[in-house]
């Protein structure tokens, strides 16, 4: 979550959300969350799991290319 | 779900590395559907009324933190608390979330972010605004 929330710090152009799963769980199941963390960007998932700074990076803008 | 007094220290140690002014805004409105917690035997709980309780606690605890409350009377993704422009966290910040919260304000009272030049680099070729949702659970 504090990577995401770094990014976020970093660039105007990131916004970056905690989604407590339980909570929202009609959410968490609209986009296919099965396990956590999972994170979704722009509304679609993208992975589970926690991953370092280089690879979440990466992974965040690959996933809105 | 009131803070203990060895969580209160920890905290106030915590935020006492502020170096610059957070302000934070909590939105509370009608919920959609009714929050069980397990950890209190299953029983239905305001999300509301225990976001309030654990975000006032937690702002209380720094000179430099600020809390605006505001209560919505639509439908939403309630609660919903603002640490910054930019960081959101939806429910209640309970459990393990409660370090997600504290986090949050930590790197949002940072006079810099704190991410890798390279990191800052590859955001800085963003064309479009994107959205990343992590998704978690208290326990």
């Amino acid at each position: 979550m504090l990577l995401a929330y770094r990014l976020a710090l970093a660039s105007p152009r990131v916004t970056a959300r905690g989604v407590e799963a339980s909570e929202f769980a009609v959410e968490a199941g609209r986009h296919g969350v099965q396990a956590v963390p999972a994170i979704v960007v722009d509304d679609r998932y993208a992975w589970a799991g926690a991953v370092p700074e280089t690879a979440f990076v990466e992974r965040v803008l690959a996933a809105r290319a | 779900m009131t803070l203990g007094d060895r969580e209160q220290d920890a905290i106030r140690s915590v935020l006492a590395g502020l170096e610059r002014e957070v302000a934070l805004t909590l939105e509370l409105g009608p919920t959609a559907t009714p929050v069980t917690l397990l950890a209190a035997g299953g029983r239905e709980i305001d999300s509301n009324a225990v976001a309030r309780e654990i975000v006032e606690s937690v702002c209380a605890l720094s000179e430099r933190v600020s809390l605006s409350v505001t209560e919505r009377d639509v439908p939403g993704p309630w609660p919903r608390t603002t640490i910054a422009p930019g960081l959101e966290y939806l429910g209640m910040p309970a459990g393990y979330e409660l370090t997600t919260l504290v986090h949050g304000i930590v790197e949002a009272g940072r006079a810099a972010p704190s991410v890798s030049e390279l990191t800052r680099e590859r955001l800085q070729e963003l064309q479009h605004d994107v959205k990343v949702d992590v998704y978690v659970t208290p326990t």
